[in-house]
């Protein structure tokens, strides 16, 4: 692998993220009603690649659509045929930009649950496809902690090309994988400025010192798993899940979430069966036909959440389901904070 | 606008005689000025209680929460809130006695940037119409105002205002917050609920969002009380408002100026029929 | 991964009113070769579909060794359950995926003493097995079946409960819950059953039982009482299920996927899973 990195400045930035959208299919954060989502763009002028954390959903639904068609049927009396859809839209050649590392976490934390046993073949040809390109942040904002969870955000290599903008004010593009090499050197960037890993590497240092001492929120991610592991009775899940009003966007927003539901779209003999998101904070999740319910209560509920994403996820697949983003917390809607409540809880 | 200390007093009142299970009011996020709907359940928790223009959510929502089902109840609302608590109480979704309410003479809330929120502006009904209770002056009168962006959507013609909406629903991800935040969506089985609904299925297309919303927004017109839960509650923050406000203001304009809940007792608009009842706006 | 939520069709051979409310549908798949493809081994589930209405989890309810078919017992329970019975007849055609699972451990019940226990609807992944021991009789010794539903009506299979009891190398008990005038047979919830008539065998002997939970429940507590091990008690798990692949959440109780490392579990196994179910 490569050792180069370029390095550039704020203009040299933009030009090269110019050279990306005109080359490739390029999917980057569009602002709309103040809340960036992932769109096909055509021009850097619709969309920020340095979109705020907090205002930015999350890149999840370009791999694991928010909806996606499994076929299409048609039942007569004459008999039923099923068919399958029309291509898969995101399976052709692509690229991301301003992704998050959170987000480009939760690419390789998922790529556990859908490639053991049953391999999700549609996921793993639109990752396979997909050149991601992340930056760094430059500061946390309130409710991020991922610095505290059981990866490396900085030497994480579950981006392609990675971005950091440094305190020296120049910007360092560095090729983090194969296919990032390969994507660097297709004509995307002019720049002959390269140094060596050692020669960036101190300002890359730097720049990441300066982060991490940005976090508000810390804590001691071993300690609380081992916790959490031993708490499952606890009655604080109880109190912690008062104020839930169970609205579920927490999952939506999730980058990690990966629970869906399965549902036909009918009309009178034909219909399409589509598989769409769903989260277990929902009452009929586990409403089974005939009234048992093993999880009828709220609390259970949420603890079910709370344990899959920092418990049961990790002794499974030895990942912790929960990057850190903040994003459940942005958007609830009573400003209930995942990382107070798994501190409370295993206090 | 800080009743803190006098919620705080009620709340150690109301344990110490007794006469609650449950105190639902605000306290602090613990990190910014933010406030968490707090349920107090016991006389010790009671100084984490506060209350000030930061109060933004609507409690009465807590009311169709499994910690207060059956349970003695003691509930903050503002003017809004408790329009939602006096439909919630007309539609018999809790009883009367098993509340004790404190009202507050709101004088509006402010969203996250410290902005006083639209509908605070526009706000009808600021002081509390049902309450043991009452804290503050309740002597604002008011008179209704159709905003901007109702106005500018009644100007449109109607291709552009389906495009427009077209947007709004494009950026919708059905996860249906709006509607279990919502304090007058109690159903067991809602009819955009995607599980136990047999009209829509839980997909993410435009069309859906568009079915589903619609239908939601039809079902709240003349209950909808504009607190804006849905809208705090949206990931994509679409102006959610703009459906209910334009229900609002056709309700208003052609139902002898009826305002959800203001008065004890009095059902939706669309629950009650009189044949004087005009009919010129439906489509 | 969308590939593998598309259902084959089958066609609907056969259908069997067993109680009022449980129907067993016996299926051929439509296309031609594919029925003698599908293999699958007692305990094992499939996504049954009728379209436009979705998707149930149903164990397949009789064994491979009996070719050319197989049959899923229905009880009409919720939404799609009560269109399956409403809309679905003989000649009718309807989506399959599967067979997904585990099953029941057969090495280890290989040369035992077999004692099923069965409530209600909870007989139908029983048979699976059932028939399958019995057409490999020679591989197992005492064989016992106890089956009990609340009336004598909702008794499942009462065709096949004859063949068995007809059958001398089997023991069959039937109970039922509440006295009834015709009845002959025990009276008794199982667990009560189990503990005064059928008092079975501890040495060498396998337990396989599935019901309704609170069946479940009390069953397993009489048989540790009896002096069972753990290990010897083996129970097929219900839990709501949509993909069936191991990824959609559903099922997971912990860090188990009850549609992967399930639906079948040793007592031992149940266990050591958080207390959910």
């Amino acid at each position: 692998m490569s050792v180069e990195t370029i390095v550039t400045d704020k203009a040299g930035l933009q030009k090269f993220y110019e050279a990306i959208i005109a080359k490739n299919e390029t999917y980057a954060p569009v602002e709309k009603f103040g809340k960036y989502d992932f769109k096909l763009v055509k021009n850097l002028s619709e969309c920020d690649p340095e979109s705020p954390i907090a205002k930015t959903m999350s890149a999840k639904p370009l791999f694991f659509p928010r909806s996606a068609k499994i076929m299409k049927y048609v039942a007569t009396s004459a008999g039923t045929d099923v068919s399958e859809t029309d291509e898969d839209p995101l399976a052709g050649k692509r690229v991301i930009v301003g992704m998050k590392h959170c987000d480009a976490r939760a690419l390789q934390v998922l790529d556990k649950v859908y490639n053991w046993d049953f391999i999700d073949t549609d996921y793993q040809k639109r990752r396979l496809n997909t050149v991601v390109i992340s930056t760094r942040c430059d500061k946390a904002e309130t409710h991020c902690f991922c610095t505290s969870l059981d990866y490396d955000v900085e030497n994480l290599d579950a981006m392609d090309v990675l971005i950091v903008n440094g305190n020296d004010g120049k910007v360092y593009i560095k090729s983090k994988s194969e296919k990032g090499i390969e994507f660097l050197n297709s004509g995307v960037t002019s720049h002959t400025s390269r140094v060596t890993e050692e020669a960036a590497g101190e300002e890359l240092k730097k720049q990441y010192t300066a982060f991490s001492a940005s976090f508000r929120l810390k804590m001691d991610y071993k300690s609380i798993n081992e916790k959490l592991s031993k708490i499952f009775d606890t009655p604080e899940f109880e109190n912690v899940s008062s104020n839930c009003v169970s609205c579920n966007t927490c999952a939506f927003v999730c980058p990690t979430c990966h629970c869906f539901k399965i549902s036909d779209e009918k009309v009178k003999d034909t219909g399409v069966r589509y598989k769409s998101y769903d989260s277990c904070n929902n009452g009929y999740f586990t409403l089974m036909a005939g009234g048992h319910n093993p999880r009828p209560a709220k609390y259970r509920r949420w603890r079910q959440r709370a344990m899959h994403k920092f418990v049961y996820y990790k002794e499974r697949f030895g990942e912790n389901l929960c990057v850190g983003c903040g994003k459940c917390t942005t958007s609830c809607p009573v400003n209930i904070s995942i990382f107070e409540v798994i501190n409370q809880v295993s206090k | 606008m800080d009743y803190t200390k006098q919620i705080q007093e009620i709340a150690t009142r109301l344990f110490a005689e007794d006469k609650i299970d449950v105190f639902v009011g605000y306290r602090l996020t613990g990190f910014d000025d933010n406030q968490v709907p707090a349920l107090i359940r016991e006389s010790k928790d009671v100084p984490l209680l506060v209350f000030n223009q930061k109060s933004v959510f609507n409690l009465s929502n807590y009311l169709k929460n499994d910690h207060t089902r059956n349970k003695r109840v003691g509930l903050v609302v503002k003017g809004c809130d408790s329009r939602s608590l006096n439909l919630l109480l007309t539609e018999s979704q809790v009883k009367r006695e098993k509340l004790y309410v404190v009202g507050i003479a709101c004088e509006g809330v402010v969203d996250d940037a410290g902005q006083k929120m639209q509908n605070c502006l526009e706000c009808m009904v600021p002081a509390a119409v049902v309450y043991d209770e009452l804290l503050g002056e309740a002597n604002m009168e008011r008179r209704f105002i159709i905003n901007a962006d109702i106005q500018d959507m009644a100007a449109k013609e109607l291709v552009q205002r389906r495009e427009y909406f077209e947007e709004v629903f494009e950026n919708c991800i059905r996860c249906n917050a709006c509607r279990h935040s919502c304090p007058l969506c109690y159903c067991a089985k809602c009819c955009i609920d995607q599980e136990t609904a047999t009209l829509y299925n839980g997909a993410n297309t435009t069309s859906s969002a568009f079915h589903a919303l619609m239908t939601w927004s039809l079902h709240l017109a003349g209950r909808c009380v504009d607190c804006r839960n849905c809208e705090k509650a949206c990931p994509s923050h679409l102006p959610l408002h703009l459906f209910h406000k334009w229900n609002e203001r056709v309700i208003y304009e052609n139902f002898q100026e009826h305002l959800a809940g203001v008065h004890e007792g009095d059902r939706g608009a669309f629950y009650k029929y009189s044949m004087q009842d005009p009919d010129d706006f439906i489509m | 991964m969308e590939q593998l939520l598309v259902p084959m069709i089958c066609k609907i051979d056969k259908v069997i009113q067993e109680t009022p409310d449980v129907r067993t549908y016996r299926l051929k798949f439509k296309e031609e070769g594919l029925m003698e493809k599908f293999n699958w081994m007692p305990g094992q589930f499939v996504e049954f579909s009728l379209l436009g209405s979705g998707e149930c989890t149903f164990c397949i309810a009789s064994s491979v060794t009996r070719k050319g078919y197989f049959d899923c017992s229905i009880k009409r329970a919720g939404v799609v359950t009560a269109d399956i019975h409403t809309l679905l007849d003989e000649g009718d055609e309807v989506g399959i995926r599967g067979p997904y699972g585990n099953w029941f451990p057969l090495d280890d019940i290989k040369g035992k003493n077999l004692l099923f226990v069965g409530g209600g609807i909870g007989l139908a992944p029983l048979r699976s097995l059932i028939q399958y021991c019995i057409d490999n009789r020679n591989d197992y010794k005492d064989f016992t079946i106890l089956y009990g539903a609340r009336t004598s009506a909702d008794m499942c299979y009462k065709e096949e409960i004859k063949e068995w009891q007809e059958n001398k190398s089997l023991k069959v008990i039937l109970t039922i819950d509440r006295p009834e005038e015709s009845w002959t047979s025990n009276v008794g919830v199982v667990p009560k059953i189990l503990e005064e008539v059928v008092k079975p065998e501890i040495a060498n002997t396998k337990v396989i039982t599935c019901g309704p939970p609170i069946m479940i429940k009390y069953t397993i507590q009489s048989l540790l009482k009896l002096g069972f091990a753990d290990k010897d008690i083996i129970t097929t798990l219900e839990m709501k299920m949509q993909c069936g692949l191991g990824k959609c959440g559903r099922c997971n109780i912990g860090s188990t996927y009850v549609c992967k490392d399930g639906p079948v579990f040793t007592n031992e196994q149940l266990k050591k899973l958080p207390d959910e179910f």
